[in-house]
């Protein structure tokens, strides 16, 4: 069989042309979010400013909007800089297990109906899987910096993302008994038969469980322990510049946006909402999502950050049991009703 | 915990609050002054870069090269050179500033009997070199027709720079500065 056989066989053209959709849902889903990252840092610079009565970033085209242009062109011509006794392998790749890690989650997500890069069945394991495995970014790029502050930032977050990925977990098993799946898709569609077609109502203790837990996943304020500012310098990245120093940023934002998808898909219902909008399928979720990420804005504008003991004993002595008892009496519900 | 603490602790009442405030001092409008476009105009009063005071009679400066600017500035950035002029007189040959070494306390307008020098209200004169702040008696003297020229001058003159000796009577015979 000669080459042009093969590729034209009749099968061979069907997953040609399956591997060509997917591949071209993988580059609008990555250009969008990498768009949205970009100009998730400048909002959050404008609607923190603001919250602070600043105006935040002015200078960079029309009311700053081309600063994120600017950030990127900045990051990317920097020098790289790595620090003499670091442990360059380990240095090297653990920016790209960051953003990896963020970035393979954004597959299993469903932005509207039928559009999903992956429909995976067990695409709520796989996302906190995935999220666990962004740790691991963060504990190696600790270690390999060579550095006091970014080793104390990598041992916090260690602590933190499997303090808080048990309650994040739990806080979805509702969800998963709601629905009866893992499947996010199935997940919204099972949503259709609630009120304003979401599980937020019969989810709140979960939903807020997940909301917190997503915070502390994410390493935001209040919980932005491993990357404290004040106390760390900047945490597990002290020692990263240029490029690698963006690739650890873009994977904190993924990241936000995961949660936000997360949070839209699993409590509010995804891309359904109270009416119709015609022609734009993902308006709802994009509404959701854009009001999570402001909330992460908002809460970092507005809250302190914790202590790393009440931090702890947030996680273990009141979601976990908080989570547990949402799924004691959704089970409970689920059996006698 | 009685049963108030314990409602507000569930119901974040003042994590609540806090974020009411931000999201209330977001609509806010910022206090930024976007400075090379939104200027505050100098209160008056304002301790500038220097000039010589023109004086509107000769079209000259009002110096009579006394040196008691020199001697009070604490910075002595002050460098005066007299010689002898026309009739007689002491006169400044040259006089100038290092205004890189000036700290604007303004004792030299204090000190000044006959109220020739003066600061003014421009303060954005940053450059490149040093010479480019290195007053000579011509670029104080152009100073002021830059700046303060006209009522403003007169307006600071009359309100800040007035020469304590103008006001000042003495009795006969006693030594005092004068212009003339």
């Amino acid at each position: 069989m000669s080459f042009f056989e093969t590729i034209f066989a009749p099968g061979a053209v069907d997953i040609m042309l399956n591997i060509g959709i997917i591949l071209i849902k993988i580059a609008v889903v990555v250009g969008i979010v990498m768009a949205h990252v970009a100009y998730a840092t400048y909002f959050e610079r404008k609607v923190i400013g603001h919250m602070q009565v600043r105006l935040g970033p002015m200078r960079v085209g029309f009311h700053g909007l081309l600063q994120p242009i600017a950030d990127f062109t900045k990051l990317f011509f920097k020098e790289d800089i790595i620090p003499a006794n670091a442990d360059k392998p380990i240095f090297y790749v653990a920016p790209v297990i960051s953003l990896l890690a963020a970035l393979s989650s954004l597959a299993v997500i469903p932005f509207f109906e039928g559009f999903v890069v992956a429909n995976l069945n067990i695409g709520i394991l796989f996302i906190l899987a995935m999220s666990s495995l962004g740790a691991y970014g963060i504990v190696m790029s600790g270690w390999a910096s060579n550095s006091k502050y970014s080793f104390l930032g990598g041992l916090r977050s260690s602590a933190q993302v499997i303090s808080y990925e048990v309650a994040m977990g739990l806080s979805l098993v509702g969800v998963m008994i709601m629905a009866g799946s893992m499947n996010l898709t199935d997940i919204v569609k099972a949503q259709e038969a609630y009120p304003l077609k979401a599980f937020i109502f019969p989810q709140f203790l979960g939903f807020f469980v997940f909301i917190v837990a997503a915070f502390a996943e994410t390493n935001r304020t209040p919980f932005d322990l491993p990357e404290a500012e004040s106390e760390l310098v900047a945490g597990y990245f002290v020692e990263y510049s240029g490029m690698r120093f963006a690739l650890f940023y873009a994977a904190e934002y993924i990241g936000m946006i995961i949660m936000a998808c997360l949070a839209s898909i699993c409590f509010l219902g995804g891309w359904n909402g109270p009416f119709e909008i015609p022609y734009v399928p993902f308006a709802w979720l994009l509404i959701k999502v854009y009001f999570f990420i402001f909330l992460y804005y908002w809460v970092r504008a507005t809250v302190p950050r914790y202590r790393y003991d009440q931090l702890m004993g947030l996680g273990w002595k009141v979601l976990i049991p908080l989570a547990l008892l949402n799924i004691t009496i959704t089970g409970l519900i689920k059996i006698l009703v | 915990m009685n049963v108030k603490k314990i409602i507000k602790t569930v119901f974040f009442t003042e994590i609540i609050k806090g974020m009411a405030l931000t999201l209330k001092s977001m609509f806010t409008h910022a206090v930024t002054r976007q400075y090379p476009e939104e200027k505050r105009p100098a209160m008056p009063g304002f301790r500038g870069m220097h000039a010589f005071v023109r004086d509107p009679e000769t079209g000259r400066e009002k110096c009579i090269a006394c040196g008691l600017c020199a001697a009070i500035c604490p910075s002595q950035c002050i460098y005066i050179y007299t010689s002898e002029g026309p009739d007689n007189k002491k006169v400044a040959e040259r006089y100038e500033i290092e205004v890189l070494r000036c700290i604007y306390c303004a004792f030299c307008v204090e000190a000044c009997p006959v109220g020739a020098i003066a600061l003014t209200e421009h303060f954005e004169y940053s450059d490149y070199s040093r010479d480019a702040l290195y007053m000579d008696k011509e670029r104080l003297l152009s100073n002021w027709d830059k700046y303060m020229a006209g009522p403003r001058g007169e307006e600071y003159f009359k309100k800040f720079w007035h020469p304590v000796s103008a006001d000042f009577q003495a009795y006969d015979g006693q030594p005092v500065f004068k212009r003339g």
